[in-house]
């Protein structure tokens, strides 16, 4: 009896160990829509429609983050390891392969900064917007692609 | 590289997940090899050779 019971539990807990980086992906798309949250409500007059395409984008990446949450957290219900030799490598090549391409985003946007109307903050946090969907694109392409490294 | 996964999973009555459970990955991952989408490391490659009792290029074909 007592060995089930303590196979029961090493069960349980190798599934929650599992879990973890699913649940932390989900806590951190909630944290951020929260934050979308309290600064529309905190924001006064009319959402410009520079903001309405932040929103548009932060809620795409929220999306995204909540897919990639619930393919780990059904791999984990499966038995199956969350991450394996595949998954790492179409992240490697995602992170090598979109940083390529965030640098020419970065130099795109400074030649544009003088010929458009915005803060540096704006600037800044579209670049950084930019960067989230570029490495999610990628993500996305390698991962339904497959790499085959020949 | 080309490889004979699926036809040694049929003759072993697998399915994809047991085979991906038997070499501790995602069963994405084994549907990537049969469509010849990934290559495999090495050691997963010996892995699978063993879960169906046969030599690595019994398996892995290189073109």
């Amino acid at each position: 009896m007592l060995y089930i019971s303590n196979f029961v539990l090493e069960l349980h807990n190798l599934i929650l160990i599992r879990m973890k980086k699913g649940m932390i992906i989900f806590a951190v798309a909630a944290l951020v829509l929260l934050t979308t949250g309290l600064w529309l409500t905190s924001a006064r007059g009319t959402l410009k429609t520079f903001d309405l395409l932040n929103i548009l984008v932060i809620v795409l990446v929220v999306a995204f983050a909540l897919f990639i949450g619930y393919k780990r957290l059904s791999a984990a219900k499966r038995g199956e390891p969350p991450e394996d030799e595949m998954s790492r490598k179409v992240l490697l090549k995602t992170a090598a392969f979109s940083y390529y391409i965030s640098l020419y985003l970065w130099v795109a946007i400074l030649f544009i900064k003088d010929r458009i109307n915005l803060d540096t903050e704006e600037i800044l946090g579209a670049g950084i917007l930019g960067m989230a969907i570029t490495w999610a694109v990628c993500w996305l392409i390698f991962n339904y692609r497959g790499v085959r490294d020949e | 590289m080309n490889n004979r996964i699926k036809e040694y999973r049929a003759r072993y009555n697998l399915t994809q997940e047991d085979l991906a459970k038997k070499v501790n990955v995602r069963r994405e991952t084994i549907v990537f090899l049969e469509k010849n989408k990934y290559n495999p490391s090495l050691k997963l490659a010996f892995d699978i050779a063993r879960v169906f009792n046969a030599g690595i290029e019994e398996i892995f074909i290189s073109e």
